[in-house]
C-alpha cells in the first residue's frame, strides 16, 4: 500500500473540509468520531493542519502593499501620460485641420503661391507623420524584443 | 463612484502580494509572476466597469484575472521546468533572504515536487484563505470537486514534504 493511499483512506476528503470548517455539522461530527477511532486519520489530521499552517507563515511574495501602490500609481501615471498625449495630437490635428480649410476656403489677403507653400508644409508634415506611423506599426508587427522590458 | 474606484483601489493593494504569490506558482518565478499581476492591475484600472459587483466579490474575479493573465503569458513563453528555489520569494536582503531562504526551504522542494494545479489550489486556501466557492471561482471548477481537488493536492504534498523533510 503506498503512502497516499494510507493517508487519503477512511474518511478521506472530508479530513480537509473538517480542518477548512466547510463541512456541515453531520460531516464534522462523523470525521471527530472516526478520528477518534483511526490514528491514521488523525495523524492526516494532524499533518494536514501542520503543512497549513507552515503555508500560512511562509513567504511566498516579497512585494508588500507599498509595491503594489507604488505599482498601480505608476500605472496610472502611465496612463494619463498616453490620454494627454492623445488630446495633443488631437488638438494639433483639429487646430490643423481648422487653418488649411480657411485658408483654403475663406476669403484672404494670401497669394496664390503663399497658399501653395502653407499647402505643401501641411502636405510634408502629413507624409512624415504617415511615413513614421508606418514604420511603428511594421516594427510593431515584427520586432522580436517587442515583449522585452528595459 | 470615485469613492468606489478608491475602494477598488484600496482593495487591490491588498490583494497584490496574494496574487503575486498565485502567479509565483504558474509563472514559476517571482518576477514573471510580478509581470503578470502588473498587467492585470492595468486592465482593472483601465476598464473599472468590467468589474461588475453585483456578479461576486472582487477578490475571487482579480485572482482569476491574474490566473488567466499567467496562462496568457506561459503560452507565449513556453517555460522550461520551474526551478525549485524560485516558487517562494524570498525579496531583497541578503540576511533577511537567508533566513526566509532556510524556514522555507522544505515547502519551497515540497510545492516544486507537486503540479501546478495543485501548487495553485493549495495557496489559493492555505495562504490567502480563500473559501472553497471563491477557490472554484478563480479557478473556474465546480464547486463541489473544490474538496477533493484540494484533498488531493495536499495529500500529494504531505508526501513530497515528509520526503525533502527527512
Amino acid at each position: 500500500m503506498t503512502e497516499e493511499r494510507r493517508i487519503d483512506e477512511h474518511v478521506g476528503e472530508l479530513l480537509s473540509g473538517f480542518v477548512d470548517g466547510e463541512l456541515t455539522q453531520q460531516e464534522q461530527q462523523r470525521v471527530q468520531l472516526h478520528c477518534e477511532n483511526c490514528k491514521a486519520c488523525d495523524s492526516s489530521l494532524h499533518e494536514i493542519r501542520a503543512l497549513r499552517e507552515k503555508i500560512g507563515r511562509s513567504q511566498l511574495s516579497a512585494l508588500g502593499q507599498d509595491e503594489w501602490r507604488e505599482t498601480m500609481s505608476d500605472t496610472a501615471v502611465k496612463k494619463s501620460y498616453g490620454i494627454g498625449w492623445l488630446l495633443i495630437l488631437g488638438g494639433a490635428v483639429l487646430a490643423g485641420a481648422a487653418g488649411l480649410y480657411e485658408v483654403f476656403t475663406e476669403p484672404t489677403t494670401l497669394t496664390q503661391v503663399e497658399k501653395l507653400i502653407i499647402g505643401g508644409l501641411y502636405g510634408g508634415m502629413l507624409l512624415l507623420f504617415v511615413s513614421v506611423l508606418r514604420q511603428r506599426l511594421i516594427e510593431r508587427k515584427t520586432d522580436k524584443y517587442k515583449d522585452v522590458e528595459i | 463612484m470615485l469613492t468606489q474606484s478608491k475602494e477598488i483601489r484600496h482593495e487591490l493593494v491588498s490583494l497584490g502580494s496574494g496574487a503575486h504569490a498565485l502567479a509565483i506558482q504558474i509563472m514559476g518565478n517571482s518576477d514573471d509572476a510580478a509581470d503578470a499581476v502588473h498587467d492585470a492591475l492595468t486592465t482593472v484600472l483601465e476598464r473599472p466597469q468590467a468589474y461588475a459587483a453585483e456578479k461576486g466579490a472582487l477578490k475571487p474575479w482579480f485572482l482569476r484575472l491574474v490566473r488567466n493573465r499567467c496562462i496568457d503569458l506561459l503560452r507565449r513563453r513556453r517555460p522550461a521546468d520551474l526551478p525549485a528555489d524560485e516558487l517562494t520569494d524570498a525579496g531583497p536582503g541578503p540576511e533577511k533572504a537567508a533566513e526566509i531562504a532556510d524556514r522555507d526551504r522544505v515547502l519551497k522542494l515540497a510545492l516544486a515536487a507537486i503540479s501546478p494545479d495543485q501548487r495553485q489550489i493549495v495557496v489559493l486556501r492555505d495562504y490567502m484563505d480563500l473559501s472553497y466557492g471563491e477557490i472554484a471561482e478563480v479557478l473556474d471548477v465546480a464547486p463541489g470537486t473544490v474538496m477533493s481537488r484540494l484533498h488531493r493536492s495536499r495529500v500529494a504534498l504531505a508526501v513530497a514534504y515528509r520526503k525533502y523533510d527527512d
